[in-house]
């Protein structure tokens, strides 16, 4: 069953220096989270639940352990390696949405794509249009992020994350900007996301957004606990 | 992402702040500008030197002058004649190597004119000097060698001495002047002749205008109490060129005189001192570019790097869906050359049209020729890369954990 987990992490630590002071953001997690799957990840501030989402959207690399991420390990990538599987197996969403300002709708969802290199221009546009008729953002392609709702954006953000087919989709407290209302815009897109297939890990303190998930990973220093 | 997409994205992001990438362009353009109207006015002059020396006898030109006496000279340096007329007939009957021998005795007498009068430079010359000095009569001729033969009581005029003696040049044609009482009749006026390096310059050739020519014979008969020559100008033949006939005439000049009291020299050296004035002016006005590109290229690579701050949540989102450190130097890379690029051609345009006010109201030859504007661009460039080297390194280096920064 472990081999055919998307997402298999065993002993993995961080460690930060600040100064004279060692950090242990994670003190030897393991962690499995199978395809499909829709998993909330909680905890107090300080609790290591961002670390541990950093290291599983390979936007940091673990002190020690091994992470496979669907099926290749990439717990020694670094730099270019790296930076390619984020492209391909990882949409990321922020919490503050990170849309360039300058860029149009259409453009911000290509990106991805156009960093992946080797896609033509117009497939690209096709596929950034394809995801943003799916997220029912279609008639806002030509605006920029600050024509925009914040659900809006968000929703643009969770485009971007979706256009290069990645196995899978994280979200940092994506609801965490929003007004109620627009959060459950947001959330109601996480669900139908979920519904299609996709494996979904969201980063929250919020006890709602949580109950959306099939499954609470619980963090308390540096350890899951749940 | 391909190297041409890198661009593509860089040159998008510079036209995106167009603001700030503008002002971070003053320096490089300002640069640029004073390097492009350096270089023109350079080729300018080099052009009006070479201009000036063809004018004055050009590079065939061989100027044989009286060495000074020692202190104390030997018996043999104080028997010499030093350089006489004889030994311009000398050279010219024997030498195979010259084209011309142009001897010349310079004094200063008392014109006078039937309504007017002046003191002034008198040259006893002989034709050949007319060829080596490219000198052309507006009216009537040259000196002639019947005249030198004959000791003829001929002169021709400058144009200011004719202007001046006879209120207009060429009515001096066959008129009569007397040299401190001896009279000459006027066979020719020459054309004006003049030359300017730089409006503020004046006219480098005006001294010829206040002079005339008499025949050297009869300059020697009437005015001399010995034969020693002013000036010896020798032309080389195209031939042989001027180091053989250097050779040749040291050679024949030493078994005259049995000592070596002559010195050879080659036409232009020190008579360019307005030249020298303008390399020296010119030189400036380079240091003063290249200290403007440097502090332009600092510029350019602090503002790039405060812009590689100020966007460091930015650069971290793009790692963070991807962007590969490699891509990401590429792009930051290709921002700076897009905004030096833009910067070279302002810089360009400045440059020529500085060039053109210059070479305007101070009368300088000066051209932004192809050349001169891709050296321009191609320093500018040069700045940009070296400037942007570091502040996109940097920009490789951002973490995309960078992204959620709040």
């Amino acid at each position: 069953m472990a081999g055919d987990a998307l997402i298999a992490a065993t002993g993995l630590t961080k460690m930060y220096r600040m100064g004279r002071v060692e950090v242990h953001a994670l003190r030897g997690v393991d962690l499995t989270v199978q395809a499909g799957e829709f998993a909330a990840i909680m905890g107090p501030s300080g609790s290591g639940k961002s670390t541990l989402m950093h290291i599983l959207g390979c936007l940091d690399r673990p002190s020690t352990g091994r992470y496979v991420l669907d099926g290749a390990d990439v717990s020694q990538m670094k730099g270019r390696q790296l930076a390619q599987v984020r492209n391909h197996k990882v949409g990321f969403v922020f919490q503050t949405f990170n849309l360039m300002p300058r860029l149009s709708v259409e453009e911000n969802v290509a990106l991805p794509l156009k960093y992946r290199g080797g896609i033509r221009r117009r497939d690209r546009r096709e596929r950034a249009l394809r995801v943003l008729d799916r997220l029912g953002l279609g008639d806002r392609i030509g605006h920029r992020p600050d024509e925009l709702s914040g659900g809006q954006r968000q929703r643009v953000a969770i485009a971007r994350a979706l256009v290069g087919e990645p196995a899978i989709l994280m979200a940092d407290e994506p609801t965490g900007n929003l007004d109620s209302k627009a959060g459950a815009e947001v959330l109601a897109t996480f669900d139908e996301l979920h519904a299609a297939g996709h494996t979904i890990i969201i980063v929250t303190h919020d006890p709602n957004v949580a109950a959306r998930a099939g499954r609470i990973i619980e963090v308390t220093d540096g350890r899951v606990v749940a | 992402m391909g190297f041409f997409d890198s661009l593509l994205t860089g040159l998008d992001e510079a036209r995106r702040r167009l603001g700030q990438t503008l002002l971070s362009l003053l320096g490089l353009v300002l640069g640029t500008a004073s390097i492009v109207a350096v270089l023109a006015l350079f080729g300018g002059q080099a052009d009006t030197t070479a201009r000036y020396l063809a004018e004055v006898g050009g590079a065939g030109t061989i100027i044989v002058r009286d060495r000074e006496l020692p202190v104390s000279p030997t018996p043999a340096e104080l028997a010499s004649k030093r350089l006489t007329l004889d030994d311009a007939m000398f050279l010219k009957e024997r030498s195979r190597t010259l084209a011309a021998v142009s001897p010349g005795w310079t004094l200063h007498l008392r014109y006078q004119a039937p309504e007017r009068g002046l003191s002034g430079q008198v040259v006893g010359t002989v034709p050949d000097f007319a060829v080596i000095n490219s000198i052309r009569p507006l009216v009537g001729r040259y000196l002639s060698d019947l005249d030198v033969e004959r000791q003829s009581r001929v002169m021709v005029l400058g144009w200011k001495y004719a202007d001046s003696l006879f209120g207009s040049a060429p009515a001096a044609l066959d008129q009569p002047v007397s040299l401190n009482g001896t009279l000459f009749r006027v066979v020719g006026v020459l054309e004006r002749e003049e030359f300017y390096f730089a409006a503020w310059g004046g006219n480098a050739l005006e001294y010829r205008n206040e002079r005339s020519y008499i025949p050297i014979s009869t300059a020697f008969a009437q005015f001399a109490d010995n034969r020693r020559l002013s000036f010896l100008t020798l032309q080389a033949h195209p031939a042989h060129g001027p180091q053989v006939a250097s050779a040749e005439v040291t050679s024949l000049l030493y078994a005259r005189h049995g000592v070596e009291d002559f010195d050879l020299t080659g036409a232009g050296s020190g008579d360019a001192d307005d030249a020298q004035f303008l390399m020296m002016f010119n030189f400036i006005f380079l240091i003063v570019g290249v200290v403007s590109l440097f502090t332009g290229g600092i510029v350019i690579a602090n503002i790039m790097l405060a812009s590689v701050v100020e966007r460091i949540r930015e650069l971290g989102t793009l790692m963070a869906i991807g962007a590969t450190p490699g891509t990401i130097f590429l792009q930051m890379l290709a921002e700076v050359v897009a905004v030096t690029a833009i910067g070279g051609v302002a810089g360009l345009a400045v440059g020529t049209a500085m060039t053109s006010l210059v070479s305007k109201f101070m009368r300088l030859p000066a051209v932004v020729t192809p050349d001169i504007a891709m050296l321009g661009l191609a320093t500018a460039l040069a700045v940009g890369l070296l400037a942007g080297l570091y502040p996109a390194w940097r920009a490789s280096r951002i973490a995309p954990v960078e992204a959620l920064r709040a």
